[in-house]
C-alpha cells in the first residue's frame, strides 16, 4: 500500500469574497515531516485546518490515507458534508496542536490528557490515566500531572497539549504555529519534543515560523503565498537555491529581522 | 381595548408620563453628580472618610429602593425632614443610584493605566487638568456601558415611586384602574411604553458606547 | 429614634426575613430553569426558538417588575384566572429573573474561548461530550459570581411583592410602621435585615469570585 498519508488536491477555501486557498496540491507521505512556511495571511493555517476539516474547504479534495475527509458522495453524484460520526472517527486518527494550546483550564494536566481517552477511546478511568501519565513522562512533565494549566508556563502547556494529542495514538500530527505564542526562551523545549517525535517516525505537517527548526527537521518545505504553494522541496533547495522571488524576499526579511 | 376610556384619562396619563421622565432625569443627574463626588472623595487617603463612603455605598446598594423611599418619605418627618412625595422620590432615586454610579466611576478611574497619568504629570499638567483631560475621558470608556445599564435600571425603578404616591405614570394607571375597574388596556400600554423606553435607551447607549470608544476601534 | 420598636418586633422581622429569603430562593431557582431554557432556545440555531428566547429576554428585562407583578396578579384575575398571591409573586420573580439569568448564562458560554471546543472536536469528541465536559463546567463556573449578584438584586426586588400582600420583610415593616406609628424605626429595622442578608451574600460572592472568577483564564 503506497497511498500518501495526506493527499490534498486543488483545495480551495473562501471566506466571503476573500479567497484564502486557491487550488492547493500537497502530499505528505508516511513518516514524512513537512513544514509549511509563508507570510502571515498566506493561508497556511487555513490549509492545516482544512486537513482535519475544522475548516470546511469549498473546492478540491483532502484525503487521509486515501479516504476523503469532510464530504461523501450523494446519490445524485454531487457531494454533501459527511456524517458527523464518521468525521469524528477520522479526526481521532489526526492529532492537532494549536497555537494557543487550547488546554481545558478546568482540568489538570493529567485530566487534559486522559479526558479524550475516556470520552473518545472509551478507556476505563484507570487505564486512561495510566496512559496519560506515560504520555506526560514522554514530554517530560510527569511531575506536573496534578497542576492546572494556569500554573504551567506556556512551553509546559504546549507540551501537555502535544501529550494530549499523542495519547490518542494518531497516525499523523498537525501543528499550527506551535511556538508562536511562546516566550523565546520557552520555544526550545517544545521544538525538542517535536524533534524527538520526528525521529520516531511520526508523520507531521507543521505550520511554523521557526526556520532553523524547519531546516533541520523537515524532509520537505512548502512555501505558501496568497493561497498557493509557490515552491516545495527539500530544505536546502527552498532555503538556499530558490529561484522564486517571493520566497527569496520572504527569507530575506526573515533573516534581516533575526540578524543582530 | 377601550379606547374611549384611555382617551378620557389621557391628560392624567400624559402628565404621569411627564412626571416619570422628569423624576428619572433629575434623579439620574443627582445620582451621577453624587457618584463622581463619592468616587473622587474615596481617593483621599483618609481612613475614616473612606470607611464612611464604603458604608454609604453598602447601605444604598444593600437595601431595596422601596425601603429607602419609605424611610425617607414616611420616616423623615420624625427627624424633621418633611418632603413632598415627588421631592422624596427624586432625592431617593438620586441617593440610591449614586451608590451604583460611585462604584462605576471608581472602577472607571481604576481602569486608567498608571502610565497615562504619569505621562500627563511628566509634561507638567496640573492635577486638575490631568483629571479633566486625561483621567476622566479615559475612565468614561470603561464607565459608559455600566452607566447606560444603570440608567435603564433606574428608569424602571421610577415605577416604585407610585407606591409613595408620586403622581407618575404607574400611579395614574392605578388610579384609573381603581376608578374604572378596567385598567388592562392602560397597564398593557404601560408595559409596552417601558419596553420601548428600555429598547430605545439601550440602543442609544450602544451608539454612545461606540462613540466614546471610537479611538479603540481598529482600522478594518 | 426609639430602637426598642425594632427590638420588640425582632421576632416578626426575623420571620419575615425568612419569607423574603425563601421567596427569592424560589425565584432564583425557578428563574434559573427558565433562564437556561431561554438561553438554550437562543443558541439552538432554530430561528423561531431563538426569536422566542430573544423576545422573552427583551420583554421581561424591559418591563418593570412591579408592572409584571400587577399584570400577573390583577389582570389574570380579570381574565378569570385566579392566581394565588404566592404563585403570582414567585412566578413574577422567576420570570423576571429568568430573563437576566438567560443573559448571564449566554455571556458565560460565550466567554469560553472557541479554541476549547475546537480542541475537543479535533480530538473526535461528540457534541454532547463537548457540552458536558468542556463548555458547561466552565460556563457554570464563570456564571457563579454574576448569579450571586443576580440573587442580591432579586432579593431587593422581592420587596415589591409586598404590593400583592405577601407578608415578607417589606410588607411586615409596613405593618409594624402602621401599628406602632413609628415608620422610621420599622423601616430602618427592615432595612437592616436586608442589609445583613445582602452583605452575607456579597461576601459569598467575593469568595466565589476569587475561587471561580479566574477559572476561565488560561
Amino acid at each position: 500500500m503506497s497511498t500518501a498519508m495526506i493527499e490534498a488536491r486543488g483545495v480551495g477555501k473562501r471566506f466571503g469574497a476573500n479567497e484564502v486557498l486557491r487550488g492547493v496540491d500537497l502530499d505528505v507521505g508516511r513518516s514524512e515531516v513537512v513544514c509549511l512556511i509563508g507570510p502571515s495571511g498566506s493561508g497556511k493555517s487555513t490549509l492545516l485546518r482544512c486537513i482535519n476539516f475544522l475548516e470546511a474547504y469549498d473546492d478540491g479534495e483532502v484525503r487521509i490515507e486515501g479516504e476523503l475527509i469532510g464530504y461523501e458522495k450523494a446519490s445524485d453524484g454531487k457531494r454533501r458534508p459527511m456524517g458527523a460520526r464518521r468525521l469524528r472517527e477520522m479526526r481521532r486518527e489526526i492529532g492537532m496542536v494549536f497555537q494557543h494550546f487550547n488546554l481545558w483550564p478546568h482540568m489538570t494536566a493529567l485530566g487534559n490528557v486522559a479526558e479524550p481517552l475516556k470520552r473518545v477511546r472509551k478507556l476505563a478511568a484507570g487505564e486512561a490515566e495510566e496512559r496519560a501519565m506515560d504520555m506526560l513522562k514522554r514530554v517530560g512533565l510527569a511531575e506536573k500531572a496534578e497542576a492546572y494549566p494556569s500554573r504551567l508556563s506556556g512551553g509546559q502547556q504546549q507540551r501537555v497539549a502535544i501529550a494530549r494529542a499523542l495519547a490518542m495514538q494518531p497516525r499523523l500530527m498537525l501543528f499550527d504555529e506551535p511556538t508562536s505564542a511562546l516566550d523565546p526562551e520557552l520555544v526550545g523545549e517544545v521544538l525538542e519534543v517535536m524533534r524527538a517525535l520526528a525521529t520516531e517516525g511520526m508523520t507531521m505537517l507543521i505550520v511554523t515560523h521557526e526556520m532553523g527548526f524547519a531546516a533541520h527537521v523537515a524532509d520537505r518545505i512548502a512555501f505558501i503565498d496568497q493561497g498557493r504553494i509557490l515552491e516545495q522541496g527539500p530544505p536546502r533547495q527552498v532555503f538556499h537555491e530558490s529561484s522564486e522571488p517571493r520566497v527569496r524576499q520572504f527569507l530575506q526579511t526573515y533573516h534581516d529581522r533575526n540578524a543582530f | 381595548m377601550n379606547l374611549a376610556l384611555v382617551w378620557h384619562y389621557a391628560p392624567s396619563l400624559i402628565s404621569g408620563f411627564g412626571v416619570t421622565v422628569l423624576c428619572w432625569a433629575v434623579g439620574s443627574i443627582v445620582g451621577l453628580a453624587l457618584g463622581i463626588v463619592i468616587a473622587l472623595a474615596s481617593e483621599i487617603r483618609l481612613a475614616p472618610l473612606r470607611w464612611l463612603l464604603r458604608v454609604y455605598i453598602e447601605i444604598f446598594r444593600g437595601t431595596p429602593f422601596l425601603m429607602q423611599l419609605f424611610i425617607l418619605y414616611n420616616g423623615g418627618p420624625f427627624i424633621g425632614l418633611k418632603l413632598a412625595a415627588t421631592t422624596a422620590g427624586v432625592l431617593g432615586l438620586g441617593l440610591y443610584s449614586s451608590a451604583y454610579y460611585a462604584e462605576i466611576f471608581r472602577g472607571g478611574f481604576a481602569s486608567v493605566p498608571r502610565g497615562q497619568i504619569e505621562a500627563a504629570m511628566s509634561i507638567g499638567m496640573t492635577p486638575l487638568s490631568t483629571l479633566l483631560r486625561v483621567r476622566f475621558p479615559a475612565a468614561l470608556v470603561a464607565a459608559v456601558p455600566p452607566i447606560v445599564n444603570t440608567l435603564i435600571v433606574m428608569s424602571k425603578e421610577t415605577v416604585v415611586l407610585s407606591i409613595i404616591t408620586v403622581p407618575e405614570l404607574m400611579y395614574q394607571v392605578q388610579t384609573m384602574a381603581a376608578e374604572t375597574f378596567t385598567a388592562f388596556d392602560a397597564i398593557f400600554a404601560m408595559a409596552v411604553f417601558y419596553w420601548l423606553l428600555v429598547e430605545v435607551v439601550s440602543r442609544l447607549g450602544r451608539r454612545l458606547e461606540k462613540r466614546v470608544t471610537l479611538f479603540l476601534a481598529r482600522p478594518a | 429614634m426609639h430602637p426598642q420598636v425594632i427590638l420588640h418586633s425582632l421576632g416578626y422581622l426575623t420571620q419575615a426575613a425568612g419569607v423574603t429569603l425563601a421567596l427569592s430562593l424560589a425565584g432564583i431557582v425557578l428563574g434559573f430553569l427558565v433562564g437556561a431554557a431561554a438561553c438554550i432556545a437562543r443558541l439552538s440555531g432554530r430561528r423561531w426558538a431563538a426569536a422566542l428566547g430573544a423576545a422573552y429576554v427583551s420583554i421581561f428585562r424591559g418591563v418593570p417588575l412591579l408592572v409584571q407583578l400587577l399584570f400577573i396578579y390583577y389582570f389574570l384575575a380579570e381574565l378569570g384566572f385566579n392566581v394565588p398571591a404566592l404563585v403570582a409573586a414567585v412566578g413574577g420573580l422567576a420570570l423576571a429573573s429568568g430573563a437576566y439569568q438567560a443573559e448571564i448564562l449566554r455571556g458565560a458560554l460565550n466567554a469560553v474561548p472557541r479554541g476549547q471546543s475546537e480542541a475537543a472536536s479535533a480530538l473526535g469528541f461528540a457534541p454532547v461530550d463537548v457540552w458536558r465536559r468542556i463548555l458547561l463546567p466552565q460556563a457554570l463556573r464563570i456564571s457563579i459570581p454574576p448569579l450571586i449578584n443576580e440573587f442580591i438584586l432579586l432579593l431587593k426586588a422581592s420587596s415589591l411583592v409586598s404590593v400583592v400582600g405577601i407578608a415578607e420583610l417589606t410588607r411586615v415593616s409596613m405593618n409594624i410602621a402602621t401599628m406602632t406609628y413609628r415608620p422610621l424605626e420599622a423601616y430602618v429595622g427592615g432595612g437592616l435585615f436586608y442589609l445583613a442578608i445582602n452583605l452575607c451574600l456579597s461576601g459569598i460572592g467575593l469568595l466565589a469570585e476569587r475561587r471561580f472568577g479566574k477559572a476561565g483564564a488560561i
